[in-house]
């Protein structure tokens, strides 16, 4: 999102000699190699995926231990000094964007596998540990880790813990928070803690749970224990074109509606499907929309669903469908419906991607809302989406070279985002809040729902020292005035029910 | 002498709360030991059920039964199958579960939104209608296991699943603890998809692996068909799930391990249930499971955030 760079606060005298002090602290605790202070080298921390918003930090940290991270979060608790968690630094929400005069923790140098035990179906990594890395790490036994989130080459386990990642394939086997078992966590105040373990049942309060998807805010998980599938016997991948995203939609509807649950039913319509040529050449047909349905499970089960899942789009009048005869031809159908973010380069200047989700059977009303609302702006929105989970991926493409666009493109992603929420959908499915959707979290919530969250927040950092300003609004950053509240989703079925 | 309270709405819930706090009586929640004994019996209401979407949103006091039928009118179902017929607020906030949970998780992985009352009546909610949503922190999951202590769950969204075409159940006969190893580590590595996989042992009985398999016709049949050649077992009937969620009904606690080490943890085990897949043992002594030091210092830090003045009897 265009944001503004955020000028730094004045920096106190005090908060100036306590960095100080920190800095000589750490640099004994760590070594030099483990502390950054030079200007030109903290510029590389400056921002994550969400590149418009830039803060350079006062410090980075580079920890390669569980006790360097405590020294980290303890120097700064004991000082007032707020810190930001850290993995590859490629999230889309600005959840790792660094807070002024703070402190970032990369945890990229903690890239252990520590354990891989086959009998238990459990790895346990360190939080620098990417997430493709884990599959690799256990691919040779036959098993694989599900949550697929697009940047999973570079992006790491602890950052997917904070932003309780998900990918094309959570539709059926769900996200990080479904599949991690255990971790060892340095609160805010410094002190450890290990949640959970190796099975899943745990007595008490589900901690573990609540941590996953906190977006750095409630600490810093410095061991994580995750849960790995075995290799499905079969996969199979169906791309089929047909005339418009309705009938494309119409597809997925039935496909549910007949009780089979896909590993992943994707939806790009045109804009993106000639980004996605452009970009990387998939041979995707000549068609207003693709749908990409993938089937994993026992080698019987997935025939005789992509058998119905074939005989649905036939009858719904799809032109062209293909079923890939092998790994090479899927990873082609994928490869385009993957790079589609970054194909959008391709055919405009900027782009923005949005995020947000509608209960599924909206989706073409919301689908229409769309298209109204980029006539209105006069701006193109391109549309891919995990249509079976209603999750969108609205790219809106703009000129920031053109006086006044990126603006535009700002307000009609949030005109996008408000029409999800109204239709009972979400904020975000799986980018996050961040910085870049705090101050929208009153669409969704009202104070008190805020309030009451908060309530987690400040039994485990009463000092709020770690990640402010992420993931909640707060008056520094959206002002005094409440937002545009409207009833939660659940309070909407409840009073619907009175009527 | 305790006062019963049965509100009939989340308002009605929550002026109950709100009351008992002023008068500094203190409130238990489906069990005894307040002064004021709040039931969800009238919250018994389903408010919607999306088949489209595959969710549904009811009140906390829907028994598991009541909202299994209504789905079932649309070949849909909610994938718990915990012992007993218990209401959807207990399933949450008691953390039950059955043999489903080898597929399909625990509650916590099927709760999508949560309406929760805190002791002083604030009514709040987290999550929402849809089943991938990631704005705020989920307080669905820390309400999972939270036994009445850190507030009243009111109305949950549930997300579902389809009911599948058919189902059938293999029984596979168990040697001594290194069988039972032996067995389920065969089953893990293998090509077999089972929705359940219990251990009925002990208990002056034939120790037994129930495997259950679910899905399309054709698929379940050959599954069946591999696993009952690979493993040496027989088809059973429904019947032996009714045994293990009676065992698991009966029992006095749990023991959970990392699920590779069941071998080990079996020698030492008298009558018990195991759900292989979690390393989850149902025994039937009162079983002692202290929470660590830290662990209960940071739930006793979150009780006195929600439940300052200590309402609700831990």
């Amino acid at each position: 999102m265009p944001a503004p760079v955020s000028t730094p606060d004045p920096v106190s005298p005090e908060r100036r000699a306590a960095l100080g002090e920190l800095e000589r602290e750490l640099r004994s605790a760590l070594g030099d190699d483990g502390v950054v202070s030079a200007p030109e080298q903290l510029r590389t921390y400056e921002c994550d995926g969400l590149t418009a918003y830039r803060v350079v930090p006062a410090l980075v940290v580079l920890p390669r231990t569980t006790e360097q991270v405590q020294a980290a979060v303890r120097g700064c608790h004991a000082r007032g000094i707020p810190f930001v968690a850290r993995g590859a630094g490629t999230g889309l929400s600005g959840g790792a964007a660094p807070v002024a005069e703070g402190v970032v923790i990369s945890v990229q140098r903690m890239n252990r596998v520590l354990e891989i035990d086959l009998e238990s179906a459990r790895i346990t990594v360190e939080p620098g540990v990417t997430n493709l890395a884990v599959t690799r790490a256990v691919a040779p036994h036959g098993f694989y880790y599900a949550p697929d989130p697009s940047s999973q080459q570079v992006c790491t386990i602890g950052g997917n813990v904070a932003e309780n990642s998900g990918g094309a394939h959570c539709l059926k086997h769900g996200f990080t928070v479904n599949h991690v078992t255990g971790m060892e966590v340095v609160l805010p105040d410094g002190e450890l803690v290990e949640l959970g373990g190796k099975t899943f049942e745990q007595p008490g309060i589900d901690l573990l749970g609540a941590f996953i998807g906190s977006e750095g805010t409630l600490g810093i998980a410095t061991r994580i224990t995750l849960r790995i599938l075995r290799r499905p016997e079969a996969v199979q991948t169906l791309l089929a074109g047909f005339g418009s995203t309705d009938v494309a939609g119409r597809a997925v509807t039935e496909v549910i509606g007949a009780g089979i649950l896909a590993g992943a039913m994707e939806i790009m319509d045109r804009l993106t499907i000639e980004a996605a040529e452009a970009a990387v050449h998939a041979g995707y047909p000549d068609v207003q929309a693709i749908l990409l349905v993938e089937l994993d499970g026992p080698a019987v089960q997935v025939e005789d669903e992509m058998a119905r899942v074939e005989a649905i789009c036939r009858d719904l009048g799809a032109s062209e469908i293909r079923v890939a005869r092998d790994d090479e031809e899927r990873a082609v159908f994928w490869k385009g419906r993957k790079g589609a973010f970054a194909a959008m380069g391709r055919i405009s200047p900027d782009y923005y991607v949005q995020d947000g989700v509608v209960p599924r059977t909206r989706l073409p009303e919301v689908l229409r809302r769309i298209d109204e609302l980029s006539a209105r702006y006069g701006l193109r929105v391109g549309n891919v989406f995990h249509a079976g989970d209603g999750n969108l991926h609205p790219l809106v493409l703009y000129d920031g070279a053109v006086e006044g666009q990126a603006r535009l493109a700002e307000e009609l992603a949030r005109e996008i985002l408000v029409a999800c929420v109204d239709a009972g959908g979400a904020l975000t499915g799986e980018h996050g809040v961040g910085t870049d959707k705090a101050c929208a979290m009153p669409l969704m919530f009202s104070e008190v729902d805020i309030d009451t969250q908060l309530r987690l927040r400040r039994a485990l950092d009463p000092d709020g020292l770690a990640n402010p300003g992420k993931a909640f609004p707060t008056p520094r950053l959206c002002g005094e005035a409440p937002g545009p509240y409207r009833p939660h989703a659940l309070e909407q079925a409840g009073l619907a029910d009175r009527l | 002498m305790p006062t019963a309270s049965e509100p009939a709405s989340v308002e009605e819930a929550a002026a109950a709360l709100r009351e008992a706090a002023a008068a500094g009586r203190r409130v238990s929640i489906e069990r005894e030991g307040g002064d004021v004994v709040l039931s969800t019996a009238r919250l018994d209401r389903i408010l919607e059920h999306e088949a489209g979407d595959l969710t549904c949103v009811v009140e906390a006091g829907v028994r598991l039964s009541a909202l299994q039928a209504r789905l079932a009118e649309h070949g849909q179902l909610l994938a718990l199958d915990p012992p007993g017929d218990p209401t959807i607020g207990a399933c949450l906030a008691g953390s039950l579960s059955g043999p489903w949970r080898h597929r399909y998780g625990t509650m916590r992985d099927l709760v999508i939104g949560v309406t929760v009352v805190l002791a002083d009546g604030t009514i709040a909610s987290s999550g929402g209608k849809v089943v991938k949503n990631v704005a705020g922190y989920d307080l669905g999951k820390l309400f999972h296991g939270s036994r009445g202590t850190l507030g009243l769950v009111a109305r949950v969204a549930l997300r579902l699943h389809p009911r599948p075409e058919r189902r059938r159940t293999l029984a596979v006969p168990v040697g001594g603890p290194d069988d039972a190893q032996r067995l389920a580590q065969a089953v893990l590595h293998s090509d077999l998809v089972p929705s359940a996989v219990d251990l009925l042992w002990g208990g002056g009985a034939p120790a037994i692996l129930a495997l259950r398999f679910e899905g399309t016709t054709r698929a379940v049949d050959d599954q069946l068909a591999r696993a009952a050649a690979m493993l040496d077992g027989a088809e059973a009937g429904d019947p032996l799930w009714g045994q293990a969620l009676a065992r698991q009904g009966a029992a006095g606690g749990s023991i959970s391990f990392p699920p590779g080490e069941l071998g080990r943890r079996l020698a030492s085990l008298g009558e018990a249930v195991v759900r292989v897949g979690d390393g989850v043992a149902y025994v039937p002594g009162p079983v002692e499971s202290p929470l660590p030091e830290p662990v209960r210092r940071l739930e006793q830090r979150v009780r006195g955030q929600f439940d300052p003045q200590g309402v609700l009897v831990a």
